[in-house]
């Protein structure tokens, strides 16, 4: 096996590494330029770094923003997984026209646009008074996370062999009871990657928090960026410090769940 | 589990008695109809916020609904009018338009950049661990964070211009505000976006092959462009296809960086069908109207979404 790069194999590596390092290491050093010298051809390679952008974001807004990121994005994981891990679970172990109808259902709604259900969700949320709630983002969120999270996980209990299932019926484990202490455990590393990518894909959603909290006290992080970024006259250093201060949760994540991303996320996206 | 199905479908194997055979399968569908019970929760979220909103999606497309109207009724039967509108008006056509070349491109690039970065990713060493690391990074940053970088790195004074014109070029090249590269500058961040994502799928794929084919293909004389094209292509087919209609779901839904970088302009210039139907029901609060582009919209995805399920099914079986 040639596990030795060739030219075209470095060339491609040097490309991609290009491609994604780089708007990483523009989003950091931006945020760390003074506003007058974003645009400074000159200034782009010394320039003086300044903490002002994050002075400027940092305040009681910032601080109330983090906070409704962090309990939507909560919120979003814990419904999902309560959802998402017995249903797994349950088209795993069913068979026949409840596991096919479940499946195609499940599929379509995993492939609807956002844009198309915000639009009756908007007067469904609104007719049980839950805009401008964070139970109603929570519950839109969870509605549509919980199709990918169930296919994605579903492969990890059918991978667990029925047997231990039915060696522990004949134990006197009753149907619940196997659920819990036999094929949760061992399903245990496609709960953790699907906790940790609905963590993920909830803390960047925000169409449906623009939308539905029109309180601006109520706003996650990802919305304060969107609103920023469509702005007339953008502050580039104030809107890339916002970015860094939005992304470092979900670097600490990635860090601690780096792995089984790389591992799990394969599994269910295409079995 | 597959003994499961297979004890149910498949005719009683000789010399085993029928009667055993009938009641192993009683039992296994007793057992699978309890086991229902767990996707009740499931069907209680979905039904009320999925389910029912699509329901009622459609019924507002045959409806007018304006922000008048949409909280407090009554909503008048407007038939197919919402839809005609559409086409009268000249937007439902040309968004069709915009939304094939979005997703010819993401698709393109997603796939073909996919496969090559999984085989240069292939190789052992440090540099391919980080650039793996790195890209997994990237595709778990929110959108907004991704589209506000290459919102900056594509303007007029940004990196990509300042290359350009160190390269040569006398003026910046309008990415961002001209009609046609607005489009493709959306759809590269979007491309862009689902690579590694690709990446990581294609090289679950190749670290399947068992390195004796290699050795074998290595004895044979065969150079690292053989090795591509008569091991790894291969071995990578029937994964494609699954990931092919994947990154085209996600091209086709794909907003999240037209709404970064442009909100659907300059003009009407990336204007997608999903896109569309969110500005009719939310800039101009016509929801009816908005509702009946979203219908076109669905139905594309539920043709993508069957060609998934029955790809899903067919794996499995």
């Amino acid at each position: 096996m040639n596990t030795k790069a060739g030219p075209v194999n470095i060339g491609i590596k040097i490309l991609f590494t290009l491609l994604y390092g780089l708007p990483i290491l523009r989003i950091v050093q931006t945020s760390f330029t003074p506003s007058a010298d974003v645009f400074n051809a000159q200034s782009n390679l010394f320039f003086r770094p300044t903490v002002a952008a994050y002075a400027a974001n940092l305040g009681p807004d910032l601080l109330v923003a983090l906070r409704q990121s962090v309990l939507i994005a909560t919120g979003t994981t814990v419904l999902v997984l309560l959802v998402a891990i017995p249903a797994a679970y349950g088209l795993a172990r069913v068979s026949g026209a409840v596991a096919t109808v479940g499946l195609g259902l499940l599929v379509v709604l995993q492939t609807l646009p956002q844009t198309a259900q915000i639009i009756p969700l908007f007067q469904i949320l609104g007719m049980w008074g839950l805009l401008d709630t964070l139970a109603g983002v929570i519950l839109a969120n969870a509605a549509m996370l919980t199709p990918f999270a169930t296919l994605l996980l579903r492969p990890f209990f059918r991978s667990v062999p029925i047997a231990l299932e039915e060696a522990g019926a004949i134990d006197g484990a009753g149907m619940f009871r196997q659920f819990f202490a036999i094929a949760l455990p061992i399903a245990r590393n496609g709960i953790l990657t699907v906790m940790s990518i609905t963590f993920l894909l909830a803390w960047g959603e925000f169409l449906y928090s623009v939308r539905f909290l029109l309180t601006p006290a109520n706003r996650p992080l990802s919305v304060l960026l969107a609103m920023q970024v469509s702005a007339f006259g953008i502050d580039w250093p104030g809107l890339m410090a916002l970015a860094v201060l939005t992304s470092l949760p979900i670097l600490a994540v990635f860090i601690l769940t780096y792995r089984l991303l790389r591992d799990g996320l394969t599994v269910g996206a295409v079995k | 589990m597959a003994t499961m199905t297979s004890d149910r479908r498949g005719e009683p194997r000789a010399g085993r008695r029928p009667d055993r055979a009938r009641r192993r399968t009683t039992t296994a569908q007793k057992q699978s109809l309890k086991r229902t019970v767990f996707l009740l929760p499931g069907i209680a979220l979905l039904g009320l916020l999925g389910i029912y909103p699509l329901v009622q999606l459609v019924w507002m497309a045959f409806h007018d609904v304006t922000s008048a109207t949409i909280n407090t009724g009554p909503w008048e039967w407007v038939g197919l009018a919402n839809f005609t509108q559409g086409f009268a008006l000249g937007e439902t056509g040309p968004a069709i338009g915009r939304t094939l070349v979005v997703v010819a491109i993401i698709t393109v690039f997603g796939m073909v950049g996919g496969f090559a970065a999984a085989v240069a990713l292939r190789t052992s060493g440090w540099w391919s661990s980080a650039l793996l690391a790195l890209m997994v990074f990237v595709w778990a940053l929110p959108p907004v964070v991704n589209g506000s970088v290459w919102k900056f790195l594509l303007s007029d004074n940004g990196l990509v211009n300042a290359i350009l014109m160190g390269l040569g070029r006398s003026t910046p090249v309008p990415f961002l505000y001209d009609t046609n590269w607005a489009l493709i500058s959306v759809s590269f961040v979007g491309a862009f976006a689902v690579i590694p994502f690709n990446a990581l799928v294609f090289r679950a794929a190749l670290l399947a092959i068992s390195p004796e084919v290699f050795e074998a293909a290595a004895l044979d004389g065969a150079n690292r462009w053989d090795e591509v094209r008569h091991i790894m292509m291969p071995a990578v087919r029937p994964t494609s296809l699954v990931l092919l209609v994947l990154t085209m779901v996600y091209a086709f839904r794909s907003f999240d960086f037209i709404f970064v970088m442009t909100y659907g302009g300059p003009g009407t210039a990336t204007n997608t069908l999903p896109f569309l139907g969110f500005l009719q029901a939310f800039a101009r609060f016509n929801f009816g109207y908005g509702a009946a582009t979203s219908v076109l919209a669905v139905l594309v995805v539920f043709v993508l979404a069957v060609i998934y399920a029955r790809s899903i099914r067919k794996e499995e079986s």
